[in-house]
Parts: structure tokens; sequence; C-alpha cells
């Protein structure tokens, strides 16, 4: 129950800095200054009235100030919730630069299928080909010594795990798929075709990520895809057996069982290893 | 100034208004310093944190004002001085150099004014009159002041230990007392 | 700031000692560097001295939850680095500048520190001052906003060490962190230390010993993974002023270092050890 102003006599007492205050009067004037901006103003002038010497403290204080503030710069501007959102939403220069790789790909695949278009057309999509593995470029800088200059911080804080290192997932997919898609629609191969294998990809690698390291992990999963469909399909000129329609369910039960599985060992990426 | 409050005054600081920096100062630091005052018996020391204080806010003015910190810009004052004059003291508990702990008044009961007494409640109020100043010194640094076991345990010269159980007594005697 | 305390903060203290080690031993790629390391560290500034290779990184590691112990027993502040523990919590009372680290070179220094306060889950409204004050500690308030990459050697350290201790943590592990700094620079931290020494459990690692002599309340020797010796700086000095110095020990400089130098010799001797 709170009250609108201190009474005055006990707000002068209190600015006398007067020992003699009931503990529970003065527990319950400070605990009210803190909130009451009139009440302070109030204090100011009761101080000036009774107490000397805090006056005297002020002043010296206050000419301190006065003098350092002539001399010193206060801080840059900024722009608001500055802090949290420059932290949460970070991206090591490592992981921009693979994203930016990640886009020059796409765009490098989409002039090629251009180009093959234009010619006799007999070529899968290199950009269809290619999307079920773009992200694992920019995933594999999202949890690595070499390329997060801050590694050694990051993964000794007590915000090391996965939840971190699905936000920067989250934030590679966010620049890699609209990129994919924009490719895909200019030739034809529309998400329905490889968003699928693309999450269930990114998932896999965050899953295997855990045990032999998220680099290795993406990469590995890319060179195994590249080597083992994208360069059979190229050479023989036929649309993998992978990306075909039918097999889309097959991609959605390993994206979920994959998914769960990263859900049920949440203790992961958390920084904390044997020592090799 | 008017009616301004003192979260926007931090925003003007933090355009590098100077003026704006001394109405913060003169709204605020009365307070502080009474506070301070009835914490610390040395005044230079006071002085030392108040300069502290200000310049910090001063420094890092954009970084408090930003929407997403939150908080008033009193409560933050508040939390600053305190580290501070908890630093101060641990620069000083090496040299043992300790200014004197300012204790609570020894139980004077006296018939005040009923209006501030009803914010702690009647049952409250007693009990914490009624409470060894020892205990309610540890109960003031860390309820109301904010501080954490180690940090009382700086500011009045205890081990952590004794800080903990004069908690626990204070919280046991102040139950009992509401019960 | 009326804020509400909870039992868990004023129960009784569960642990004598804030790091425990028994029978420690830690993995560094194939090597065993810390080997059957027994050490009790309580409040107070530890200065940890060793060749190197003695496993002072390594230890340091393990006490900042980054290394999983391979074998022996490892409590921090009263719990078990083992299976399953409060990592998070721990974490957040732990502060722990390594060896060598990278920043984002764009970032200013107080970005840097309010970073890694982010990283290590402070609350935002605590977060502006307690970047100051670390910034302040270190002596670096006039570089507070240039960024990281116009800073030298020396006032990276710095930067490196208010952001460990920008959370006011219980447990500061410091890997070398005088490096780079010159002598003035080097006094200021000493003092940094002394004040800590009053309710934080600091850790040292470090070549130089006189800084561990001059700031130091406690001084550990290892080698080889295991503890060789534990006592007061003056203890260390006394052993420089021992008859039993041979030539070599004689070139040191201080009687802490002819100390370091006869205790390890010493010791290496004892377990027939090469030198």
């Amino acid at each position: 129950m709170k009250h609108d102003q201190v009474p005055a006599e006990l707000l002068e007492r209190y600015a006398a800095g007067d020992p003699g205050i009931n503990p529970d009067e003065l527990w319950a004037v400070e605990a009210h200054l803190e909130g009451c901006a009139s009440c302070r103003e109030r204090l100011g002038a009761a101080v000036q009235r009774q107490s000397p010497a805090t006056t005297a403290l002020l002043a010296r204080v206050g000419d301190r100030l006065a003098a350092e503030i002539a001399i010193s710069t206060t801080m840059p501007r900024r722009r608001r919730g500055q802090v949290l959102g420059r932290s949460r939403w970070l991206l090591p220069p490592g992981l921009l630069a693979r994203l930016a790789m990640t886009v020059l790909l796409v765009l490098a695949a989409l002039s090629l299928d251009l180009v093959d278009q234009q010619g006799r057309g007999e070529y899968p999509s290199l950009v269809l080909l290619f999307a079920p593995v773009a992200p694992l470029l920019g995933v594999a800088a999202v949890w690595s010594r070499r390329l997060d200059p801050a590694y050694e911080f990051v993964m000794a804080s007590p915000r090391a795990g996965l939840y971190l290192v699905l936000r920067r997932t989250l934030l590679a997919l966010m620049v890699v798929i609209p990129a994919l898609a924009a490719a895909g629609w200019a030739v034809g191969a529309s998400p329905a075709r490889w968003l699928l294998p693309c999450l269930a990809f990114t998932a896999g690698a965050l899953a295997l990520g855990e045990v032999v390291g998220l680099s290795r992990a993406a990469i590995g999963l890319a060179a195994a895809w590249v080597i083992g469909v994208v360069g059979p399909s190229m050479l023989t000129a036929t649309s993998p057996v992978l990306l075909a329609p039918g097999a889309l369910p097959a991609w959605a039960a390993l994206t979920a069982v994959v998914a769960i599985v990263l859900a049920l060992r949440r203790d992961t990426y958390t920084g904390l290893r044997s020592g090799h | 100034m008017g009616a301004a409050s003192e979260e926007w005054l931090v925003r003007r600081v933090a355009d590098g208004d100077t003026v704006a920096f001394e109405e913060l100062y003169r709204r605020t630091s009365p307070w502080l310093a009474v506070r301070l005052r009835r914490r610390c018996a040395d005044d230079e020391l006071v002085a030392e944190v108040l300069q502290e204080t200000y310049l910090t806010v001063w420094r890092a003015a954009a970084a408090f004002a930003g929407t997403a910190i939150g908080g008033s810009a009193v409560g933050w004052l508040w939390t600053i001085a305190a580290r501070r004059l908890v630093d101060a003291y641990r620069r000083r508990t090496r040299e043992a150099n300790l200014p004197p702990t300012v204790f609570g008044p020894e139980i004077v009961p006296a018939a005040e004014d009923e209006a501030l007494r009803d914010t702690v409640g009647d049952e409250m109020g007693a009990a914490l009159r009624r409470l060894a100043p020892e205990l309610r010194q540890v109960l003031q640094a860390m309820v109301l002041d904010g501080l954490t076991v180690r940090e009382t345990a700086v500011l009045l010269g205890l081990p952590e230990g004794t800080v903990k159980t004069r908690a626990r007594r204070a919280r046991i005697a102040l139950r009992e007392a509401l019960s | 700031m009326v804020r509400a305390v909870d039992a868990a903060e004023t129960a009784p203290t569960s642990y004598a000692w804030a790091i425990h080690a028994e029978e420690l031993k830690v993995r560094a790629g194939r090597r065993m560097a810390v080997d059957g390391l027994d050490l009790r560290m309580g409040t107070g500034v530890h200065g940890l001295l060793g060749p190197n290779g003695a496993g002072k990184t390594t230890f340091m590691r393990a006490v900042a939850t980054v290394l999983r112990p391979a074998g022996g027993r490892l409590t921090l502040l009263g719990e078990t680095v083992n299976g399953r523990f409060d990592l998070r919590g721990l974490r957040r009372q732990i502060g722990y500048l390594p060896q060598e680290f990278g920043f984002y070179r764009r970032f200013t220094v107080r970005e840097f520190v309010e970073y890694i306060a982010w990283l290590k889950e402070m609350p935002s409204r605590d977060v502006p001052g307690a970047v100051q004050r670390a910034i302040d500690r270190v002596g670096l308030t006039d570089r507070a906003d240039d960024r990281m990459r116009t800073l030298s050697g020396g006032m990276v350290r710095r930067a490196g060490i208010a952001q460990a201790l920008v959370n006011d943590p219980t447990v500061l592990l410091l890997d070398e962190p005088t490096a780079g700094l010159d002598p003035d620079q080097r006094l200021v931290f000493r003092a940094l230390l002394r004040e800590l020494a009053v309710d934080t459990c600091v850790v040292v690692a470090t070549h130089l010993v006189e800084d561990v002599a001059a700031a130091c309340t406690d001084v550990v020797l290892v080698d080889a993974g295991r503890l060789v010796f534990q006592g007061l700086p003056a203890d260390l000095a006394a052993a420089g002023a021992d008859v039993g110095a041979t030539g070599a020990d004689l070139a040191a400089d201080s009687p802490a270092e002819r100390g370091y130098s006869i205790i390890l010799r010493r010791h290496r001797e004892r377990i027939g050890a090469q030198p």
C-alpha cells in the first residue's frame, strides 16, 4: 500500500541524516524515494535546509563533474536496442563470407542452367541439384574455430548451446533459401522439389556435427551429395531419383527423425569436449 | 525541463547535452548522497562514489538509453553507486582501512507518522523495529539495496557465512512476526 | 533496488573450496597434460607457475568447463564437473581469459565487452553499468569507443581481462593476463588483483614469477601435470634463499625466481624425471 508523499517532517529528518528514525519508517522512506520523483525533488530542497555537509559534498562533486565532462565525451549515439539486437542476431564474419559465396554459387548455377536452356536443354537443373546442400557452406561456419574469431568466447559461455547454433543456422537459411527460390523460379525448379531435402541436410549436418564437428559434418555431407548424386546426374544427364517428387515423403520422414534426435539431445554444442 | 523524466534526460545526455546532465545531477544526486551517507561514514568515499557513478552515466549514456534495457534511471543509478561503493570497500579491505559501518538505530519506538508506517504494514513494521540491528543491516543490504551475499560481505566487513546466517535469521524472525 | 532474496542464495555454503581437483587427469591432444593433479583453491589470488607444457593452460580450460576431465574429479563451487551438471549455471559464475583469443575487429571495446556480457546471459539492464565498470577497472576508459583493431597488443589483452570481469565472477581464470603489458600497466593490474583477492577465487597462469610474488596470496607450482608446490609467495622466496642453490639457480634474478628454480629441480630429481 503506497502513499503519495513522504510526510514533511520525516523527510526533513531523513535529509538531516537523523539516526533516530524508526527502522521501518526508514525502510519505507528509502523504498518510496526510489520510485517517486516529486519526493526526491522535495528531498533536494530539504537537504539544502537541513544538511550543510551534504550540500557542500554535492557542490564539490558537481564541480568536479562539470570539469570532467568538459574534457571527455560521451559515447557515440547508437540506435535503440542496438546491444541486444547486435548480439542476438550477430553473424560472425566467416559466416557472412560463406553466405556471400553461396549466393554466388547459386548465381553461377543459374547462369549455367540458363545457358543450357538456351541450348539443347538436356541437363537437369544445376540449381535444383545444388539446392539441397546450398546452406551447408554457411552451416559449416556457424560453429567453427577457423571462421568465427570469437569462437573461444562463444563456446565457453553460458549461452553456448544448440539454441545459439540454431539461431545462426536460421539466419543462414533466411539468406540462402530466398536466393534459391528466386533462382529456381527462373529455371522452373520450384521449392516444392528441393526445400525438404534442403532442410533434411541442414538438420542432418547439425545432428552429425555433434559427433564429428559441425564444419566437418556440413562439408562431408555436401561432398557426399555432390559426388554421389550431382556428379552421376550430370554425367548421365538424368534427373536424380532422390529429387523425384515420389521421394519427398521419405525426405520429410528423414527430416522429422533428425529433428527429433536434435531436440532430444539438447545438451549439445556447449563447447565442452574431451580434449582432442 | 518541466515534467521531463530522468530517462528522457539520459537520452538527452546520450546526445552530449551537458545541460541535461546537470539537470539529472540536480534531481537525483541529493537522494543518492543522503542514501550513501547512511551507509558509509566517510564523506570523501561518498564523494568518490558519486563522481564515479555520474561519470559512468555520462560515458555510457547511449547504452543506458537503449529501450531494450528498461528499468528506471534512478534504479540504474543506485545499482552503479552500490557496486562502486562495494569496490571502494574492497580496496580498503586489503589495506585494513574500512570506513566505520553505519548501524541502524537501536530500537527506539516512537509514535510517529502513522501514514508511512502503513506502507510497511503494522506487523512488518513492528517486526523490522524489533529485529536486531545486525540482522536488519544485512536485510537492508540485500533486499533494499539489492546487493549479493558476496557484496554484502565486503560492505559490512563480514564473512559470507555470517551474512547468510544473519539473512536466514532475519527471514525467520520476520516470518514469525507476520504469522 | 528492492529485490526478493531467495532461500538458495542464503543457504549455507555447501563447499569448502571454490576449485577442488582430486587426481585430476585432462587430455590435450594425445598427451595427458594434467596427470593426477591434487589441488584446492579458495578465495584469493592463486599464481599458477610452471614450465611450458606443465599443464597450466589445460587445467584452466578444464576449470573453465571447456575440457572434460579424463579421470579423477574436479569440483567447482560445489558442483562436480562430470556427467550431468549445471553447466550454464556454473559458467555464469566464471570469468575466463584464454591464452589466445580472437574478436570481431570492427567492434569497439565497449561492443566487444557487451557482446560477451550477452553471451554470459547477464540481465540486460545490468549490462551498460557492468561494461563501463569492467572497462574502467582495466584502465581502458579512454579507449572504450575505439575499434578493437586500433588497439595495441597490451590493450587487447586488457579488453580480454575486462570481458572476464564483466559478470563479476566468483571464479576468475586469467591465462597469461600480463602478456604485452608494460610495467606501468602491470602495476595497475596487480592492484586490481589485490582488490579481487578479497572475495573472488582468481587463478593467474603466468610465466612471470615476479607478478606472482607481488600480487598473489598463494603460489601453485605445477610440472608435467602434477602439483609440485603450493604455498605463500614468501615460502617460495624462502626456498630461493636456501644454500642448496646451484649456478643455474643463481642466474635467476630474484629470490622468488630462484625458489621456483630450486623447487622445480628438486622435484624432478625426486621423481627421477629428465631435466
